[in-house]
């Protein structure tokens, strides 16, 4: 059972810290992502009309 | 303790801006590739916030905490799963890629493509079905969440069911899937601060040591060992794992994501990064829930588990962690967790929209159209399909959220109920990518069997949900594998459609 405890103890820490450092990495470079989609998406539809 | 004036302030700024950004989106919607895969214009970063935001709900949030206080650490099993599968699946680039290279919009085109129009358009009526009853417990269960967090009688259920619904409802429609790209990614960054939060104050009310000793105590060694826990073991490992690669790989809300990106690399990145939150996205909520079992699980044992009493009632295990989370977090910090679960309900469910009303659109009603021999629709026509089959989704799942209740752990019940189309689908994908005698013959039966293995043991013979899902895998490869030998090969099919 301990072993078990370890194990899941251990997942539990990596899960938590990639989720939150996934996070604070995605917030900051996903706005540059979200800004050259909007770019691209507004001069395919100017060059549609 | 109920909220107070600064939490209902928090929640309706969040509210405003998220209808406010997320009717933006509209103005960049020119066509029908834009309004169903943003144009496929994803980046990496964008990618993970939007399939994150998308698979992580307040549903999400519920179903795995009630498994955690329901199992224990046993539970982390199929978060586990789901994680490294997706790992797999985004480093490998298995199914997605060759998806991605076709181009596709939703995963029953696939099914014309290799096989017939005629299995794209069953596989898009159960598509729609098992996604639909799927999506079907989600209101009811977010509503309650809400309620309770926020100390609202439960007499307004129907009315905060009907507030969320209306206003993801209105920008989904309008927008499609660059509104909800866009709201995703508010919502995955708010969502995420809200776990985390959530995370730290139940592990410090609990405490490590009173949550791991509550689980040695109340459960012994089931509660640690998926392999000696009565509801888990081999069979629901191995389910488990067909069925996550199954959902990474075809479930259309993923997969519209990876049709989304702008390359199959691209596509590969989002997957192996997202594979990390998830993770974090099922072990983190079971912790709430042991942590609730710790702190409320003092009723009486029913099946084993002891019921939760918080304040002198005895609440059902799918409640006991909104019950904690309404007496663990202080004024501010609650306002904040709870605009966050509503960011978490609004992405997954406005994603949801779109991906089952696309389904009924593009793979039900437009083969049925030209199995009749009409004329295609334009694309802004094809566009009106898809809002008004949105609104049907919407309009149904107001009124199965409010009549059906689900036997047993909700996660249990998601399961099964996406099995009825997942199993087939994802054999039939599988032959047809991999294997060279797949055959239109085995595509049908992999999908009639698939259904029929999950609804019949489940819904008709009360089957446990792992015998049901389990078996439902076995039939739809079987059924593959003898129409295929039976049948002539795929290949003929593709031509006589193209000949078309």
């Amino acid at each position: 059972m301990r072993a078990w405890e370890i194990f899941w103890a251990a997942s539990l820490v990596i899960a938590g810290v990639s989720f939150a450092g996934i996070t604070a990495v995605v917030a900051v470079r996903g706005l540059g992502d979200l800004r050259e989609m909007f770019r691209h998406l507004r001069e395919r539809r100017d060059a549609a009309e | 303790m109920g909220f107070t004036a600064l939490d209902w302030a928090i929640v309706t700024v969040y509210l405003i801006a998220s209808v406010a950004i997320g009717l933006a989106g509209k103005r960049y919607i020119g066509n029908l590739s834009h309004y169903l895969v943003a144009g496929r214009e994803l980046g990496v970063y964008l990618g993970v916030a939007t399939l994150a935001a998308t698979e992580i709900g307040t549903i999400t949030y519920m179903y795995n905490a009630e498994l955690g206080y329901r199992y224990g650490f046993a539970s982390f099993a199929a978060a586990l799963i789901s994680g490294l599968v997706m790992i797999f699946v985004g480093r490998t680039g298995f199914v997605i890629r060759p998806f991605r290279e076709m181009q596709l919009m939703t995963v029953p085109e696939f099914f014309e493509k290799k096989y017939s129009l005629g299995l794209r358009l069953l596989t898009g009526m159960l598509v729609a079905l098992g996604g639909i009853l799927n999506m079907g417990v989600f209101l009811k269960i977010e509503g309650e969440f809400l309620a309770i967090v926020s100390g609202t009688p439960m007499k307004y259920l129907v009315l905060v069911m009907t507030v969320i619904l209306l206003i993801e409802m209105l920008y989904t429609v309008l927008g499609g899937m660059v509104s909800v790209v866009i709201t995703d990614f508010l919502q995955y960054v708010l969502l995420s601060v809200a776990t985390i939060l959530v995370s730290v104050a139940a592990v410090r009310a609990a405490g490590w040591g009173h949550i791991v000793h509550t689980v040695s105590t109340t459960m012994g060694l089931a509660g640690f060992s998926p392999l000696e826990n009565a509801k888990f073991g081999w069979t629901f490992l191995i389910w488990q794992t067909l069925l996550w690669f199954s959902v990474h790989t075809c479930w259309q809300t993923t997969a519209m994501r990876m049709f989304s990106t702008r390359g199959p690399e691209v596509s590969k990145r989002v997957m192996t990064v997202t594979g990390f939150i998830f993770l974090g996205r099922g072990m983190l909520p079971m912790l709430w829930g042991i942590a609730a079992l710790a702190l409320y699980g003092t009723g009486a044992a029913h099946n084993g588990i002891s019921a939760p009493v918080v304040g002198g009632h005895t609440l059902a295990p799918l409640d006991a962690m909104p019950a904690m989370l309404a007496n663990i977090l202080g004024p501010g910090i609650k306002g904040i967790v709870v605009a966050g679960m509503l960011a978490a309900t609004m992405s997954v469910n406005s994603s949801y929209l779109l991906g089952w009303s696309s389904i009924l659109s593009q793979d039900v009603i437009l083969p049925l159209r030209r199995l009749v021999g009409r004329e295609p629709l334009s694309s802004r026509r094809q566009i009106l399909v898809n809002r008004l089959a949105n609104l049907f989704v919407s309009m149904f799942l107001m009124f199965w959220g409010l009549y059906y209740t689900p036997p047993g752990a909700v996660y249990l019940y998601l399961n099964i109920t996406a099995t009825i189309f997942l199993a087939g689908a994802f054999v039939s994908v599988i032959g047809g990518l991999y294997w060279k005698r797949a055959t239109t013959l085995g595509g049908y039966l992999a999908m009639m069997m698939g259904a029929a293995g999950a609804i019949v043991p489940y819904f008709f013979l009360h089957w446990n949900e792992t015998q049901a899902g389990f078996g439902a895998f076995g039939l739809a490869a079987l059924g593959l594998v003898f129409g295929s030998l039976a049948g002539r090969p795929a290949g003929a099919a593709v031509a006589a459609v193209e000949a078309r």
